[in-house]
This record gives structure tokens, C-alpha cells and sequence, in this order.
């Protein structure tokens, strides 16, 4: 197998792949700002210069030259090389800025370069904290500029698009933006204008950046020359916790990092994951994070003699227990949710089962042709292959409706689903029978019918297992805190330093923005347990976990297995 | 760094309006054939965009958004590539420009013997700045990047066209009044050190033979 010599180090290699990404794979540490493994290489930021070379050969005998000492010579190139378009061969010797001067200060004077003209704008710039060039001028960079001269002034606030603002002076003209639009979206809006101190990417005049996938150019931007219109001067990196997770809206489950600050969404983020949605993420998915922080319940109610009251959990558990006692099994109606995890559809399954009840159905969101062939999909829900995993079937709407006319169905027991909103009953219809709610937002439009409503933890606030449309099982972790529930305490969420090193009693730290609501993990096994049923597992890893065990149609799919990036499912001949 | 303070980059006009009416915006039958030939010449059509740009500038005098967005059309590339290439170059002009275009080189070689005196000088003597056009619509002036005549600097190129070289202040105020009077300067050659014999040993058209322009041999200079 080949080999290359990395400072002194010897790796084996195959096929040939470029010195950066390999470098990258194997945690050695080069700069770089214009290069994207998924996009074509440019070489234009100079950052990522090494020195390479290859060992002498003598020209008569074919055999290495060897120095006194019997090492064999090097050949170095005449100039050093950008390790981003560099071809990796058998042999190859290179030095980093780790073993070689010339490397680090090459670097150093790249920096410099790049940070002539770029303004002091770090205070109020939202990709401080989170910036690579900030970060590796503070590590390559050198202690300060020998440019003496007035900066070169460009456009500031340009809007690029609805959702996209440009500031042309922080640009160090990568073209990572412009590759994007040409090479992947293949949108074509953007160009870089001009040229030398002057250039800056741009819309061509009449061309507005308005593409689906616009939003992905602040991502990979380098610097903080693109923005979010939505998210820019909002909140700083620091103040905001980051957690790994997936989108919601789409049946992709693209992953994504959710940015946290004082228990509010503050926005979405790409996160890499080759298998699902590569780099990037679509608007519509980063967009839609308002329905986590805004109209959530304030805690459980119920009706009380005609009156909707207030209520504590035990209240509204022992209230939802009575309604199910006091019918039936196949007086009761179970709608689970292909918006909640699959360990809370099994849960529901569970406690169905236990009344006497046919197995819960799911109202599914498709909205045929809204989809894209990339990350957008005709499916708005983000589980609804999960649900079908589990056995649970769509709802046949004119079955349920008529059995609800006729009287048969005398209590409606709805999980994180909205059956007024989807169109499945109307108000009036479910006027006439018991409802108990498990919901996220007051503006649920079965909300105002409920007899019994609970405030569900969202995708956001939950641990638990989503399957995507092509069989990709991946977790959720709690992202922003509820109240029951310190962030802390719950290992898998993600934290900002106000939440590693404040107290309650910082000014800074505020409770307000956690939300009064229960994970269906919780809520389900309460009620069991007041139905004589046993649901108390240690955690949804517990659930995930019998699930795996007990269903071939999630084998594999273990919390273990699935980490960060989920574990791809074998198919299923009977679902979607 | 050119003296003034700070340079300041502007925003060209996000949705401007079209310099050229709609009806004029046309290429005939025999344009858009020598716009595919030029197109033929190269492997990928995006090769044909600095010929097809400059076709362009001949035909329509300068370069609005819509006639690179035309050309662009017409050679089936990208519309916002072409745009980057146009604005890339000084000699693409994306305004309607004077009838004489001074463009006057400021970069490194130039810089150091005087380009911006010269930019200036002028400056001050027509009352524009770069970029800008005299009201009577004959002068414009540009400060431009290298043009390749470092041996000659400072200099400046007239209208994408002859050179004028070893400028001074007289030289300007002699070559703007005789442009004023119609008369372009003549293209001088400047030739390569291999073409010097042909030429006397003399390598401009435009200056007796002296020995300062003669260069050594170059094997002999290496050596």
C-alpha cells in the first residue's frame, strides 16, 4: 500500500485522495478557508500551504540517493504547495507548519494578507466565536498588522436575498458561496465581482438570491461576510448552547445543530452527515424553529364542571385515567403522532393495548408535490416511517368519521397530533365526546375541545428515536430545558457556558422560557401506572432498546448504534 | 493607497434600468452565427465569453447588464459568470464611456514612476474623477491594472487601443489636446529582445536608437 510521511509521521493510504482532506481525516490539523470536501478546490485562500516533496532517485541506477548518514534525500519542490489540490503519491514526504518554519510563517504572512483589508468589525460580528479566520489568526495568525494604510471600504449591508445579507468588506473572497450556487444548488445567482482589493461576491444586477437552499452559503461561509437576515445581531456563539440533532418538517430528518439561548431556539444549523442530507439543509427546515419558543402551554388543565381550570400533573394523569377507565376498549379512539419518537408511539401502542383498544393510528402530512428531489420532501411529517415500523397504519379517515357519528367512539385520546387542524374531525364533532390532548402548542385547534390537555416536549425537548423516509433511524437529544428537568443533570444536552458556569442567581440566567411540559415517555407510564399497567422503563434508551429486541423492523437500531449520524434500516417490504 | 484616503468600493445598481431599448437589444442572423463560431473555437462554451463579451462591446459601444445577460443567453452560459468576467476586466466597459477612454495604469511599476501623478493630472485637468466621463461626452478616465508595458511606465492606453508611454505632464497635456483635435497617437511597437535585430538593435518604433534600449544577449546576460 502507499505511503506518505507526515511530519515525520508514516500513514498508508489508497486510491489518491487530496493531502488536505486525508490530513483532515487522520486529525492533522492544517488552515484552510476556501476548500469544502464537497465542492471543487480552487486553492485561492493560500492558507493551506505545506512543504512536499518526494526522495531522490539517481537518474543512472533507479536506487534512492542516501546522505551520509544513510537517510535518503528529498527532493522538496521548488515552492511550497496548497495541500487542498494536492495530489497524494507513494512516497510523498511532507512537512507541516508543526515540523517546518518556512510552513508556519508562510501562514502567518497568508494571515496577514488576508486580514489587510478585513475590518475590525469582531465585537459586533455575528460569526465571532465561530469564526475560522478568527480562530486561526488567533493560532497561525501573527500579533499584529504591518499595514498602516486606511482599509479598503466596501458595501456593508447588502441583502443578497429574502433571507441572505451580504457584508462585503469581511469577505475574503473564497468563493465557497459562489462554488455553492454553481456546483451544488446549481442556482447560478452568485458570481464574484471586480477584481483585486476590490472584489466581492455578488447577484448579478436583476438576479435576486432567493434559491431554497440560499441559506447554506452563511453556513460555510469562513468568515462573517454572510448572514442569516433572520438570526444576524440576535445572539452572540457563546451565549448559545449547541446540540446535535435532526430538523423538523421535512421526512428527511436532516441533521442539524440547534442553537440555544435562555431556553429559546434561537436558530438551525447544517450538520454534517454523508447518508442523509450531506452538508447542507433547506430554508424552510432552518426557518421553522419559532413553534418551539412561542405559544406553548403554560401547564396541564382540564374541564372541570363545564370550566377549563388549571391542573398539576397528578391532576390531569388521574383525570386521563378516569376518562379511560370509564369506557370501553374499542370505545376509544388512540391517535399516535408521526411528529413524536418512536418510543412514545410504542408507549401509546402499549397503554392501547392494555384498554382493550385496536392499535393507534397516525394522521399523516403529506402534501403531494411540495417536495424537491433533494431535502424537501412531500412528507411534513418527520416519523411517519417509524410509526409504520411500529405497525401503526395511516388513519382511514371516512372509518373513523362515521364511527365517530355513529356514537361508537366515546373517547378520543390524541398524542402531539392536531385531528381539527389535519381535517380529520371538526370542533363540533369532538364536542360530543371525551378528548384527552397530549400537545405542544395553544395553537392546536383540537386544544380548545380537550377535556384533559398535557403539554407535550417537542422534538426539542425530548430524547427518542425518528425514522427518516428512507429508513434512517436517528436520536433526538434535549436541546432546550423544561421544567422538569435540569440541563445539567440530562448528560445528552448540549451546553452554552451560562449554563456550565451560571446560577440562578445571574442576572443572566433565566427560567422563564422553560416550558411547563412532559416527554410522552413520562406522561404515557404515568397514566398506565394508574391503569394497573407497567410502563416505568429506566429511559427511552430502555424503550429503544426492547423495541430492537422485539421488532426485525428496527434491528440495529439501538442508541449505541445510531451515536450522532443514526443507523440505516434494512427495508421493510410492507412500508411507505 | 492611492493617496486619497481610503479607497471605497461601491455597489453598482442592484435593479438598474436598461440602457439599451429593447428593440435594439438584438443580435441579427449573422451575429449570432459569428458568436457560435466563436464559440466552436473553444471546448466548453464558457471559453467563448471573453471573445463574445468583447463582440458585444463592439456591437453595442458598452456593457449594460442586459446585453451580458444577452450575450450570455446567446452562448448559453451563466448569466452571473459572464457578469463576474465583464466587471473583472477595465476594458469590458459597463457604462457608456467618453469617446477617447484614458486608461491610465496605477499598478506596481507604474505606481512607482508617477501612475498616480499622471491619474491625477489628469484628474485635475479634465474635472472628473476615475471613472467618470467629461460633460461634452468625450474623456473618460480609469485607473486600470497592469497593461503590460512596465518598461515604459508610467503609461496609459487610449480607448482599449494605441499605448502612451514614459508619461509626463506635458506629454498628457499634448496628447489630450490632440485628441480634442480628432488625432489619435499613432501604435508604437515594442518589440521582443529576439526581434531587436530586425529592428536595428532598437526595440521601439517610437524613439531613436539608443544604447539604453538595447538588452544583452540573453545567453550572455545569464551567464
Amino acid at each position: 500500500m502507499p505511503k506518505v510521511t507526515i511530519d515525520n509521521k508514516v500513514y498508508e493510504f489508497e486510491g489518491r485522495p487530496k493531502l488536505l482532506q486525508f490530513c483532515m481525516e487522520h486529525g492533522i490539523e492544517i488552515p484552510y478557508f476556501c476548500y469544502h470536501s464537497a465542492m471543487s478546490v480552487p486553492a485561492n485562500c493560500r492558507q493551506c500551504l505545506v512543504k512536499v516533496g518526494n526522495p531522490q532517485v539517481d537518474r543512472a541506477t533507479r536506487e534512492p540517493v542516501l546522505d551520509d548518514d544513510g537517510n535518503p534525500v528529498i527532493q522538496y519542490f521548488p515552492k511550497l504547495q496548497t495541500s487542498c489540490s494536492m495530489d497524494m503519491t507513494d512516497g510523498l514526504v511532507v512537512h507541516t507548519h508543526r515540523t517546518d518554519e518556512l510552513v508556519a510563517r508562510a501562514q502567518r504572512d497568508n494571515l496577514e494578507f488576508l486580514l489587510a483589508n478585513h475590518p475590525l468589525d469582531c465585537p459586533i460580528c455575528d460569526q465571532a466565536g465561530n469564526c475560522p479566520l478568527q480562530n486561526q489568526a488567533y493560532k497561525y495568525g501573527p500579533e499584529g498588522s504591518r499595514f498602516e494604510f486606511d482599509k479598503v471600504h466596501k458595501p456593508k449591508k447588502i441583502e443578497l436575498g429574502p433571507r441572505v445579507m451580504l457584508d462585503g468588506e469581511r469577505c475574503i473572497n473564497c468563493t465557497r458561496c459562489v462554488r455553492f450556487t454553481s456546483e451544488i444548488s446549481k442556482s447560478n445567482q452568485l458570481t464574484i465581482i471586480e477584481r483585486g482589493v476590490k472584489n466581492y461576491p455578488l447577484t448579478p444586477p436583476g438576479v435576486v438570491f432567493d434559491e431554497p437552499y440560499s441559506m447554506n452559503v452563511i453556513d460555510i461561509c469562513p468568515v462573517g461576510a454572510l448572514t442569516s437576515k433572520d438570526f444576524r445581531f440576535r445572539a452572540r456563539a457563546w451565549e448559545m448552547s449547541k446540540t446535535p440533532s435532526i430538523v423538523t418538517g421535512t421526512s428527511r430528518g436532516s441533521n442539524c445543530y440547534y442553537w440555544v439561548k435562555d431556553n429559546e431556539v434561537m436558530r438551525i444549523t447544517a450538520r454534517t452527515n454523508v447518508e442523509v442530507n450531506g452538508y447542507w439543509l433547506a430554508d424552510v427546515d432552518r426557518l421553522n424553529y419559532r413553534k418551539f419558543n412561542d405559544a406553548r402551554p403554560l401547564g396541564p388543565d382540564m374541564v372541570s364542571e363545564g370550566a377549563r381550570v388549571s391542573t398539576d400533573w397528578d391532576g390531569a394523569y388521574e383525570r386521563a385515567a378516569t376518562l379511560l377507565r370509564g369506557v370501553s376498549g374499542d370505545e376509544v379512539l388512540f391517535i399516535g403522532s408521526a411528529h413524536a419518537s418512536v418510543e412514545d408511539n410504542y408507549l401509546l401502542m402499549k397503554l392501547a393495548d392494555h384498554v382493550g383498544a385496536s392499535a393507534p393510528v397516525y394522521i399523516p402530512h403529506v402534501e403531494a408535490g411540495s417536495g424537491d428531489d433533494w431535502l424537501v420532501t412531500d412528507d411534513k411529517a418527520e416519523n411517519a416511517q417509524g410509526c409504520e415500523r411500529l405497525g401503526m397504519h395511516p388513519v382511514d379517515e371516512t372509518v373513523v368519521r362515521a364511527r365517530l357519528d355513529s356514537g361508537a367512539i366515546k373517547l378520543v385520546y390524541v398524542m402531539d397530533e392536531d385531528p381539527v387542524a389535519s381535517g380529520l374531525f371538526t370542533a363540533d364533532q369532538l364536542k360530543s365526546v371525551d378528548v384527552v390532548l397530549h400537545y405542544y402548542n395553544t395553537t392546536n385547534e383540537t386544544f380548545p375541545v380537550a377535556n384533559v390537555s398535557l403539554p407535550a416536549a417537542t422534538i426539542v425537548e425530548t430524547i427518542g428515536t425518528f425514522v427518516n423516509d428512507q429508513g434512517h433511524a436517528q436520536r433526538v437529544r434535549p436541546v432546550k430545558a423544561i421544567q422538569s428537568m435540569n440541563r445539567s443533570l440530562m448528560m445528552e444536552t448540549g451546553l452554552s457556558r451560562q449554563d456550565r458556569h451560571a446560577t440562578p442567581f445571574d442576572k443572566w440566567s433565566k427560567a422563564e422560557n422553560k416550558v411547563n411540559c412532559q416527554p410522552g415517555w413520562v406522561t404515557i407510564p404515568e397514566i398506565a401506572s394508574r391503569l394497573n399497567l407497567d410502563l416505568n422503563y429506566k429511559s427511552p434508551k430502555a424503550i429503544m432498546a426492547e423495541i430492537e429486541s422485539s421488532n426485525p423492523a428496527f434491528s440495529g437500531a439501538t442508541y449505541d448504534a445510531m451515536g450522532l449520524t443514526g443507523a440505516r434500516l434494512a427495508e421493510v417490504g410492507t412500508t411507505v | 493607497m492611492s493617496g486619497h484616503g481610503a479607497e471605497i468600493v461601491t455597489l453598482p445598481k442592484i435593479n438598474p434600468a436598461d440602457a439599451i431599448p429593447a428593440d435594439k437589444l438584438v443580435f441579427t442572423a449573422e451575429e449570432k452565427a459569428q458568436l457560435q463560431e466563436y464559440k466552436s473555437r473553444y471546448p466548453e462554451a464558457e471559453g467563448a465569453v471573453m471573445r463574445g463579451l468583447w463582440f458585444a462591446q463592439e456591437k453595442f459601444g458598452f456593457l449594460p447588464p442586459e446585453v451580458i445577460r444577452l450575450v450570455a443567453d446567446e452562448l448559453g452560459i451563466e448569466y452571473a459568470r459572464a457578469y463576474g468576467v465583464a466587471t473583472f476586466y477595465t476594458q469590458y466597459y459597463k457604462q457608456k464611456m467618453g469617446k477617447y477612454v484614458l486608461d491610465v495604469c496605477t499598478c506596481f511599476s507604474c505606481q512607482v514612476c508617477g501612475g498616480y501623478d499622471m491619474l491625477h493630472h489628469l484628474e485635475e485637468k479634465l474635472g472628473i474623477k476615475p471613472g467618470e466621463t467629461t460633460d461634452d461626452g468625450l474623456f473618460s478616465i480609469q485607473g486600470v491594472e497592469c497593461l503590460g508595458a512596465c518598461g515604459s511606465a508610467p503609461m496609459l492606453q487610449v480607448t482599449n487601443g494605441p499605448y502612451v508611454f514614459n508619461l509626463t505632464e506635458d506629454k498628457l497635456d499634448a496628447l489630450v489636446d490632440s485628441l480634442r483635435s480628432g488625432k489619435m497617437p499613432p501604435f508604437t511597437s515594442v518589440t521582443l529582445p529576439q526581434d531587436e535585430e530586425e529592428m536595428g538593435g532598437n526595440r521601439r518604433s517610437d524613439a531613436a536608437a539608443v544604447a539604453t534600449y538595447q538588452t544583452p544577449p540573453v545567453a550572455g546576460a545569464v551567464e
